[in-house]
């Protein structure tokens, strides 16, 4: 301990550290391989960690015919055809590819907020989590695992990398982040679409407050021919705030401010209009057959993991 | 409308700063804590009806401030101590004369006449106006102002509270003349004299009262009453045989029906004698018990109705009185030789009866501190320091001047009330020959020959200690064979040890009493009936103080001076009084040959001090801003 670390502001700075330290920790990697594990035991046969895409290429698994054109290689012209029908027609064969997922992590100041019980449990730190579980599954099913951070525009990007061994790159970039800025989903996945031609699961961790509605940035990722996959990070104690009186409440991203003399017949209201706002965004996407899971973060993150395997669309 | 507290100028100022410091506080309070939320949208659903109120929200905030003002603006009215101007100039200065003599305890209206006449009172205090003064003064043997004329009601009550009643009758004038003296250049001057209206005439020895332009009122408390009393008390030792007694009673019926009732005669607290007695509407029954025995300090007497019922009035069912302490006291009788000296000496049987010789009485007057001495024919060169009676003195010791002689002298004039001429009977004692006797300055001639002229039986004292100087010698007299010599010698034996004060079988209450002490005293305590005890002053060898209640009282005294008297006394005290007994409620009352009227009105309940409404509607406004508070009306 240096002579600086007695400092106040030198202290908190340590004490951060430390927290993200925490966030993966032995005991969090123990649960990373456990969940790995489980991934292949419980898809095994019906889901291979290979992926395969519907175009046709270079693959052994039979897929379509096509007219011949010139230029074709004739090693793929199915001669048994053209006996029989006097056609030529080229064989198409699935071309076997890796699947790309992004991890589309948000990173708004409403991230940061609540965390009753520390730095460690603020629904950033559980989206982290979340992130890096995710990441080390796919990593492990050999697939290219790419981190984006949003908030009203994409802040930050790991690249794409495979293999499990570079799931401590996921962890530097992960702890590297703190939560700023607005939430404008509409305009980040625009960014976000613009920049990733290749088509992938798109796993979107955040706690859905945008003003503007979460639906727009849903809908540029289904409409780019991204699988979306939403994991909702909810806080319950945003929903029961410990307000008492005449307070003056803002918002921590846009700052608006409202005058609310708060009551008990406030706090029901506004737990009613909470649980409204968690079941429009679940009806949205059931409408829309995009994956949901809500996660809250009083549960425990690997428990959270075999969920959103359970609920399937995350690994296929 | 006036004020007379603050002045309306120094009400503003007070109300300008404090409400400016109220309003900062408000705005103050009205900054609300900031709290970050995730997402204010959410807030905005639930407060989007709230919109439409925000108006309204406002106008009750505006309203809380309003309250807290006016909230305010009652406190400083209240310091201003508000009145209606009219109540200033037309107050009263009233003198209430509370009746609290022995009539005032009769029943005969519940509980007491003396509680029903405090709730009187008390209503009047409680319907005093604004400006209206008034003093309470307890009227019995003497007047007592309770408290100072004043217009505080909370007082006046407690005042009120603290009047007791006494045994004795009530000294009407002299609380008139207090009143008066009281009302003196007042304004709007009124006495109220609250009592069952048994007060005798309004005057005494200075002449009738005058009330001048005081208003007089009457509050009349009780009814008829039936009663039967002790009126009359007395006991006393025989001279001749001091171990018997006899007593005498009257006993008065001052209702409107025949009673029967039961006499009982207690001796040092044992029952002595039971009588039934009937007596008539109005009738006052005497009776005297003679060669009574078997008490030997105190006697008592307590009267019932045979039916067990209890007539009104209770003070008067019981009295007391004390028989004569008896002690022995020691006699040195100087003399060559008298057997008529000694034979009165041998009646008394608590008498110590030493004599000598005139040669021997030097050593013998050392010998004992002596109660009597008695010189027959002699006359030592001065006085012993102890009493002495002088038979035929002579020489330059005698107490007082022996002059010329005379020749068959009398008692032409006789001070048959002094104590050591009790019983007798000397106006035809024949005497051969005397002398004139000389009193000096404060000595009493008891007896006097030629007309008056020529003393020859002269009492008086002399450095403290009594004497009495016979100017003849009793053998050259018939006065011997005569009932009158024992008691005669017998008598100035008492006198000299103060017996005779101890006769007084009791005191009237209501009077002022003086109980003799030693000289030397100079202060003593008086232990009343109900177990207290006050210190009395003590003047000229009696503690003087006016007592009030019947009972036994006893009187303690210790000398400054070391090695002095100290000890104790016992006497008694009765109200035996029949205008007291007459208890009777009159109709009216008349002072100054004026009838008295009734009180102005009193409206009770209602206060003129605007300022306790005042701060009553700031305790109620307090409560709605609390209550409206706490239920979010006004936030």
């Amino acid at each position: 301990m240096s002579l600086f670390d007695v400092l106040p502001w030198r202290r908190e700075k340590k004490a951060v550290a430390a927290v993200e330290d925490d966030l993966f920790d032995d005991e969090f990697q123990r649960k990373l391989e456990y969940l790995a594990l489980v991934s292949r035991r419980v898809f095994a046969g019906r889901l291979r960690a290979e992926r395969r895409t519907k175009k046709s290429g270079s693959g052994i698994e039979f897929a379509d015919h096509r007219e011949y054109q010139p230029g074709d290689d004739f090693r793929s012209l199915d001669w048994n055809v053209y006996q029989r029908f006097n056609r030529l027609l080229v064989r198409l064969y699935e071309e076997e590819e890796d699947l790309a997922i992004y991890l589309i992590l948000d990173t708004s100041a409403s991230m940061a907020q609540g965390g009753e019980g520390g730095p460690a449990t603020t629904k950033l730190a559980y989206a982290k989590r979340v992130a890096a579980a995710l990441a080390y599954v796919g990593l492990a099913n050999l697939d290219r695992v790419s981190i984006v951070t949003t908030s009203d525009r994409v802040m930050e990007r790991m690249q794409e990398t495979r293999g499990k061994a570079r799931i401590f790159k996921a962890f530097r970039f992960l702890r590297g982040l703190s939560a700023e800025g607005t939430t404008d989903l509409g305009d980040a996945m625009k960014t976000f679409v613009a920049q990733n031609k290749r088509r992938g699961l798109a796993v979107l961790i955040s706690d859905l407050y945008d003003p503007r509605g979460v639906e727009r940035g849903v809908n540029v990722l289904r409409y780019a021919k991204f699988d979306t996959f939403i994991v909702h990070v909810v806080d319950p104690a945003d929903g029961r705030p410990n307000l008492q009186g005449d307070v003056l409440v803002y918002d921590c991203e846009t700052g608006d401010e409202r005058e609310v003399t708060v009551t008990a017949k406030v706090l029901s209201r506004f737990a009613d209009a909470y649980r409204g706002y968690l079941g429009d965004v679940e009806r949205f996407c059931a409408t829309h057959q995009v994956p949901y899971v809500a996660a809250s973060v009083d549960v425990p993150f690997d428990e959270l993991i075999l969920r959103v395997f359970r609920r399937g669309g995350f690994l296929r | 409308m006036i004020f007379a507290g603050l002045p309306l100028a120094e009400l503003a100022a007070i109300f300008g700063a404090v409400g400016l410091g109220v309003a900062v506080l408000y705005v103050l309070k009205l900054r609300r804590r900031v709290v970050a939320v995730p997402f204010a949208p959410l807030w905005e659903r639930i407060l989007r009806d709230k919109e439409a109120t925000s108006l309204f929200s406002k106008l009750k905030r505006l309203l809380s401030l309003f309250m807290q003002l006016a909230l305010l603006a009652l406190l400083v009215l209240a310091l201003g101590d508000p009145r209606a101007a009219e109540s200033l100039v037309r107050g009263r200065t009233i003198v209430v004369l509370m009746d609290a003599s022995a009539s005032m305890q009769a029943t005969d209206v519940t509980p007491s006449r003396l509680s029903v006449a405090k709730d009187e009172v008390r209503k009047m205090i409680r319907g005093l106006g604004g400006a209206d003064r008034m003093l309470v003064a307890q009227m019995d043997a003497m007047v007592t102002p309770l408290g100072p004329m004043t217009g505080d009601t909370s007082a006046l009550e407690r005042e009120l509270g603290e009047v007791a009643p006494t045994d004795a009758r009530a000294d009407f004038p002299r609380a008139l003349r207090f009143a008066t003296d009281v009302l003196r250049d007042a304004d709007r001057p009124e006495v109220i004299v609250v009592s069952d209206g048994a007060l005798g005439p309004a005057s005494d020895a200075a002449g009738a009262v005058h009330l001048g332009d005081a208003k007089l009122s009457y509050v009349r408390v009780g009814k008829e009453g039936q009663n039967v009393g002790i009126t009359e008390f007395s006991v006393r030792r025989y001279p001749l045989d001091k171990g018997r007694y006899e007593v005498m009673f009257e006993l008065t019926n001052t209702g409107a029906r025949v009673e029967d009732v039961e006499l009982q005669l207690l001796g040092d607290g044992a029952l002595v004698d039971i009588t039934k007695l009937r007596l008539q509407p109005g009738e006052r029954l005497p009776r005297f018990y003679p060669q009574l025995s078997g008490a030997s300090r105190t006697l008592e007497a307590k009267i019932a109705r045979v039916d067990g019922t209890h007539d009104d009035l209770a003070a008067d069912d019981h009295a007391f009185a004390l028989l004569p302490e008896r002690r022995r006291a020691r006699v040195l009788v100087v003399t060559a030789g008298n057997a008529y000296l000694e034979a009165a000496l041998l009646l008394d049987e608590y008498l110590d009866v030493t004599q000598v010789p005139p040669a021997g009485y030097a050593a013998a007057v050392v010998a004992h501190p002596w109660d009597a001495v008695v010189f027959d024919g002699v006359t030592p060169a001065e006085m012993p320091k102890a009493n002495a009676l002088y038979l035929d003195p002579r020489g330059p010791g005698s107490p007082v001047k022996v002059k010329e002689a005379l020749k068959s002298p009398g008692f032409d004039r006789l001070d048959r009330r002094h104590p050591a001429l009790r019983f007798t009977a000397l106006d035809d004692v024949n005497i051969a020959a005397g002398h004139r006797l000389e009193p000096g300055e404060g000595d009493k001639v008891l007896g006097a020959s030629n007309d008056g002229a020529a003393p020859i039986l002269v009492a008086g004292s002399r450095g403290g200690y009594k004497f009495v100087a016979v100017g003849f010698d009793v053998r050259d007299s018939d006065l011997p064979l005569r009932p009158a010599w024992p008691l005669f010698v017998l008598d100035c034996i008492d006198w000299f040890d103060d017996e005779d004060a101890r006769y007084l079988s009791s005191f009237r209450t209501g009077e002022v009493w003086r109980i003799p002490v030693p000289a030397s005293v100079a202060a003593a305590t008086v232990a009343w009936p109900d177990g207290s005890t006050r210190a009395v002053a003590v003047h000229e060898g009696r503690a003087v103080m006016l007592g009030e209640h019947s009972g036994f009282y006893r009187v303690s005294y210790r000398s400054p001076e070391p090695g002095g008297p100290e000890g104790g006394t016992t006497f008694a005290a009765n109200l035996l009084d029949p205008a007291e007994s007459a208890i009777a409620s009159q109709d009216r009352l008349f002072v100054d040959g004026k009838d008295a009227g009734e009180t102005s009105p009193f409206h009770l309940g209602v206060r003129r001090e605007i300022w306790m409404y005042l701060l009553l509607a700031a305790a109620l406004l307090t409560a709605l801003e609390w209550a409206t508070y706490h239920r979010r009306v006004t936030v």
